[in-house]
């Protein structure tokens, strides 16, 4: 069952009746009206819709309910009914130059770029995206190019998280949970590939106290096969494979995975830049 | 760049799968026992009467004075684009061309230069040019100066070359701009002051890069003979037993042989494990591996020598009478190290130059079988070439009866040096 009054479309809707078949739409819009208070216990309809950032506080709308637990970056949960709750699911592939496509797919909600700021209204809103928990854009619309330097910024990540939001920037939430969808962000992307393949090697590598464990040694690989560098480091750092002329920040404390496709021969050295530490030697054959 | 890296260039060389260094190793102790069984008795090598004259026109054109003046001028004008480039270019040798054209054209450049033409450096160095226009605007002789201490020979050469050597391999940072102008500021200064002081003739025994080109320029085809000033074209081995038994010969070919040996093994990940753990610092560690390898190749030599002097009874300087037969042996470890690196840092460097825009340096022309087949086959024909030298040096110094035994030791050491060179590969 549809229970959004829509105030929006009502005003256009009034307006076409007042032209054309005035006495059959009021008829249906009575009926809906009656029928959505009804069914939800309203306490009213929103009469108001406020125009982009003249937004009052963030419990704007009072669509559903307000809760106190936040959705982990500020931003308080507004939980509403399962049935007919926006819905989400979020696919991404790898882009042919640069960084991943993301689609998001949504049910029961419509992206309204024009009322960001205003009060909430139920199934209208926008999304953001995440990275394992790190903010990393906010979405109007179901596509968005998600470029490279964003994931490095962001210092890299596993999982990427697309989560539903209402105008007042409160986040749509089930059952006391964000409305959210998930999906791995496995590989670096590399020209080409529409879908990267796993790597035939993965090295993890640990530096602390300006130690490397395992201590430097030589990777062979043979032409043509992806390596993935796990690198973990205790200070933030540059991972620099040469020859390749790729770069990853690490930043400290986390893993930061770098894969790269071993296409010319030679032994290229994977260095840190700013403790200049070997990592390790690729032996390309 | 990192301490760890080389002066320039981020690829390098596969190691060598075992079969090549096998086959290389089996071949230089073949050639070895095959040079002792059946090599001439008698002295055949002329040193500097050797060669055949170059046509009168040819030796014309090469002597003639707009030549000379012409690549006097043109290595001035290098030197004058590599300093402005120092002093005003970026840093980093991906934008400013001036470290890659230390480290590549002119240090593994001037090898196939001085192997093709003779020493050319002795043409090209700015400092000879410099010191030239000196004395001219002062309308002084330049080789007029205070003569040189005998025993003074190719010691500064030698003590230059390490200083480069361990700029290029062991220095932080060596291909940024103010590693470079640090060392190319201070050896200028040095140089031109010991050229005001003994005239033009201190570069033919100081200056490092002279002497480098001077001594690989012994295994030239093109070579000039002192009796009537001709340019000949003459074996190599003719070339290779002129050079003059100075006093430091000795010490320079091992600064060759041992840096290029460091350069070999501070590749391996053993290596550059314990130089970024060593409790004494990178640069100390790497410092002391450098001296290390230079100390250990001299000491081996030093070792033979003696054992030579020992079978052979009354030979008067047996180090220097046989060191000019590890300038091969050197030439096979440049040519082994360096040939990748010249073959893409050059023309990289080139482009650099020239603003085309290249952020990556070209493949090497060779796939990693053919670099591997060369690296064996310079270290195994720099081993025959040096044997062949020895063998004849030794005839003519032993009486026939010692002449054999006389030069085992040296071929113990020959053996020694290349099957190390072939492992410095392997590693």
């Amino acid at each position: 069952m549809r229970r959004s009054p829509r105030p929006l479309r009502l005003n256009r809707l009034t307006s076409l009746t007042s032209r054309t078949a005035f006495p059959r739409l009021a008829v249906a819009l009575l009926t809906a009206g009656a029928l959505v208070c009804g069914a939800s216990a309203c306490g009213g309809r929103p009469t108001t819709h406020h125009r982009p950032g003249t937004s009052h506080e963030q419990a704007g709308g009072n669509v559903g309910r307000l809760l106190t637990a936040d959705d982990g970056s500020g931003h308080r949960l507004r939980q509403v009914e399962a049935t007919g709750a926006p819905a989400v699911t979020v696919a991404v592939r790898p882009d042919s130059e640069d960084g991943w496509n993301v689609h998001l797919s949504v049910r029961n909600f419509r992206f309204s770029p024009d009322s960001v700021g205003g009060a909430a209204l139920l199934g209208r809103g926008h999304a953001r995206l995440f990275l394992d928990g790190h903010p990393l854009a906010r979405l109007y619309g179901p596509w968005y190019h998600l470029p490279d330097s964003l994931v490095r910024e962001a210092g890299g990540g596993r999982t990427l998280t697309a989560r539903l939001y209402a105008d007042d920037h409160t986040a749509w939430a089930v059952h006391s949970t964000p409305i959210q969808a998930t999906t791995p962000l496995t590989t670096t992307p590399s020209a080409g590939t529409p879908a990267a393949p796993r790597p035939d090697r993965t090295l993890e590598i640990v530096i602390s106290h300006g130690k490397v464990s395992p201590a430097p040694g030589r990777t062979e690989l043979r032409k043509g096969q992806r390596i993935e560098l796990r690198v973990r480091t205790d200070r933030a750092d540059t991972l620099h494979v040469h020859g390749y002329d790729k770069e990853a920040r690490l930043p400290a404390g986390r893993t930061t995975t770098l894969t790269l496709t071993a296409d010319h021969t030679g032994l290229f050295e994977v260095e840190t830049h700013e403790s200049d530490l070997l990592l390790t030697q690729l032996v390309v054959r | 760049m990192s301490v760890l890296a080389h002066g320039i260039g981020s690829r390098h060389d596969l190691p060598l799968s075992p079969f090549y260094a096998f086959a290389g190793a089996f071949a230089a102790l073949f050639v070895s026992f095959l040079a002792l069984g059946l090599l001439w008795p008698a002295s055949r090598f002329r040193g500097d009467r050797a060669g055949r004259p170059l046509p009168v026109p040819l030796q014309r054109l090469a002597d003639a004075r707009p030549t000379r003046i012409a690549a006097r001028a043109g290595g001035l004008a290098a030197a004058l684009f590599v300093l402005l480039h120092l002093l005003l270019g970026p840093d980093g040798p991906e934008r400013n061309p001036a470290a890659g054209a230390v480290y590549v054209l002119l240090w593994v450049g001037l090898v196939p230069a001085s192997l093709l033409l003779g020493p050319v450096w002795r043409l090209l160095n700015p400092l000879r040019t410099l010191h030239l226009l000196v004395c001219r605007a002062l309308a002084r002789d330049p080789a007029t100066g205070r003569p040189l201490p005998v025993r003074l020979g190719l010691w500064p050469a030698a003590a230059g070359l390490l200083a480069f050597t361990w700029l290029e391999l062991v220095a932080p940072d060596p291909a940024s701009s103010t590693a470079l102008l640090l060392f190319l500021v201070p050896y200028g200064a040095v140089h031109l002051a010991g050229a005001a002081r003994h005239g033009a003739r201190w570069f033919d025994h100081a200056d490092a890069f002279e002497v480098y080109s001077g001594l690989l320029a012994r295994l030239s085809p093109l070579g000039r003979r002192p009796a009537d000033r001709r340019l000949v074209l003459r074996s190599p081995f003719n070339g290779l037993d002129a050079t003059p038994p100075t006093p430091g010969l000795v010490a320079t070919v091992c600064v060759m042989l041992g840096s290029t040996a460091y350069d070999g093994f501070s590749d391996a990940p053993s290596w550059i494990t314990s130089v970024q753990t060593s409790p004494l610092g990178r640069t100390t560690a790497a410092t002391l591996g450098l001296l290390a390898a230079v100390a250990l190749v001299a000491t081996l030599y030093a070792l033979c020598a003696g054992v030579t002097r020992l079978i052979s009874g009354q030979l008067r300087h047996p180090l220097t009478v046989f060191a000019h037969s590890l300038v091969p042996i050197a030439l096979g470890y440049l040519v082994a190290h360096y040939f990748t690196l010249l073959v893409t840092e050059g023309p990289h460097t080139v482009m650099v130059a020239l603003g085309t825009d290249t952020s990556v340096p070209p493949e090497p022309p060779l796939a990693p079988g053919g670099i591997a087949t060369l690296q064996v086959a310079a270290i195994v024909v720099g081993h025959v070439l040096g044997v062949v030298a020895a063998h004849d040096r030794s005839v003519r110094l032993f009486p026939p009866a010692r002449a054999v035994a006389g030069q085992l030791p040296l071929l113990a050491l020959m053996i020694a040096y290349t099957i190390g060179g072939l492992t410095l590969l392997l590693a």
